[in-house]
């Protein structure tokens, strides 16, 4: 069940780590977030998850690794090699997210790991959503060519930093990640389609790398016992997480981030009315 | 030295700094850190391998930094 919900709700603007704290409470189960086998499980669905949007976007990787490498041997960010500039944009929005990320990950996670904060910071989510579709610079509107050159016209190094480290954020359960990026990729002016492919580029290292840093915790004494059950939960959530992104890539191509606004003010608000019951 | 330059070279030593303190934060306790850098707990034998990651992307990023600005000019720029 846990890897299920995942690999679903990681990709979409729901907050994955929000809906983790929040079900098990509403479902009465004993699980806490800090617990050992309940990490254990995470790193197993997150690595699961980065391979699967790795593998979704494997093309696309070679091209930007390219495109990285060719722009270092020739010491310059040519203005035509869209791969080389889009490489470098999700560099600069992964910096600021990994060093947020390794600094305050603990901290955050202890402070807000109640199933009564996570509801009230899945509202916020909602209203960051709405917010984000309501300060879009411009309005949407169908785009043709190739989408990773629209994304390194419009994006530029500061707003790429700033979408980046928002995703740190996401760290306190109930804000996505997922949202958070869409969300500055449609502020900076990006379409909903757009803005869910930067999204998704830019979630890759981040889940794969805090994935790879807890790698130890899974095959040490920590996995003792749960490995079984986690290699379960990796396997359904790598299931949900290649449909969610699928359908995700589809659905933006002419809906909004609205529903999913709509869906975490609501489950936030009724989820914060029954714990204060 | 012109704005460019200095910034080359503040670059290239901020970068450098911060991959060694990368490195003592991977060989060094926290205990035996200088109580200037943060992380320095007294007695405490706890690595800080998180935060000589972060030192070590931002030395990175602060080294390709510079190696993009000290290049010279393009030819397309030299022709325009």
């Amino acid at each position: 069940m846990l890897g299920l919900l995942q690999g679903f709700s990681e990709l979409f603007p729901i907050s994955s780590l929000g809906h983790s704290v929040i079900l098990p409470r509403l479902l009465g189960w004993d699980i806490h977030q800090n617990d050992s086998y309940f990490i254990t499980f995470l790193v197993a669905t997150h690595l699961a998850t980065a391979l699967v949007l790795l593998g979704f976007f494997w093309r696309d990787w070679v091209r930007i690794v390219r495109g990285l490498g060719r722009s270092l041997r020739e010491r310059e960010i040519a203005p035509e090699d869209t791969d080389a500039k889009l490489g470098w944009l999700l560099v600069v929005g992964t910096i600021p997210a990994g060093i947020l990320g390794l600094l305050l990950e603990h901290k955050l996670r202890s402070v807000f790991a109640s199933a009564q904060s996570a509801a009230f910071f899945l509202m916020i989510n909602g209203l960051i959503l709405f917010a984000a579709e309501a300060l879009r610079r411009r309005a949407p509107q169908p785009e043709h060519g190739d989408p990773d050159a629209r994304i390194a016209r419009r994006v530029g190094w500061r707003e790429a930093a700033a979408v980046g480290a928002a995703q740190a954020t996401a760290l306190v359960p109930g804000i996505s990640r997922s949202g958070v990026t869409m969300a500055g990729g449609l502020v900076v002016g990006l379409s909903n389609e757009d803005a869910a492919r930067f999204a998704f580029l830019l979630a890759t290292p981040i889940i794969g790398a805090a994935a790879a840093l807890k790698l130890p915790e899974l095959f040490g004494s920590q996995g003792n016992g749960v490995r079984g059950p986690a290699l379960v939960a990796a396997v359904c959530s790598a299931v949900t997480a290649y449909l969610s992104v699928r359908f995700l890539m589809r659905f933006f191509e002419t809906n909004r981030l609205t529903p999913f606004a709509a869906y975490c003010l609501a489950a936030g608000l009724a989820c914060t009315l029954y714990f204060a019951t | 030295m012109d704005r460019g330059r200095l910034l080359v070279w503040l670059a290239v030593i901020v970068g450098i700094a911060l991959i060694v303190l990368a490195v003592v934060y991977w060989v060094e306790p926290a205990k035996s850190l200088p109580s200037w850098i943060p992380g320095h707990e007294a007695g405490s034998n706890h690595h800080h391998v998180k935060h000589g990651i972060a030192a070590f992307l931002l030395g990175a990023a602060c080294l390709v930094f510079a190696w993009f600005r000290s290049a010279g000019p393009r030819p397309r720029q030299l022709a325009s």
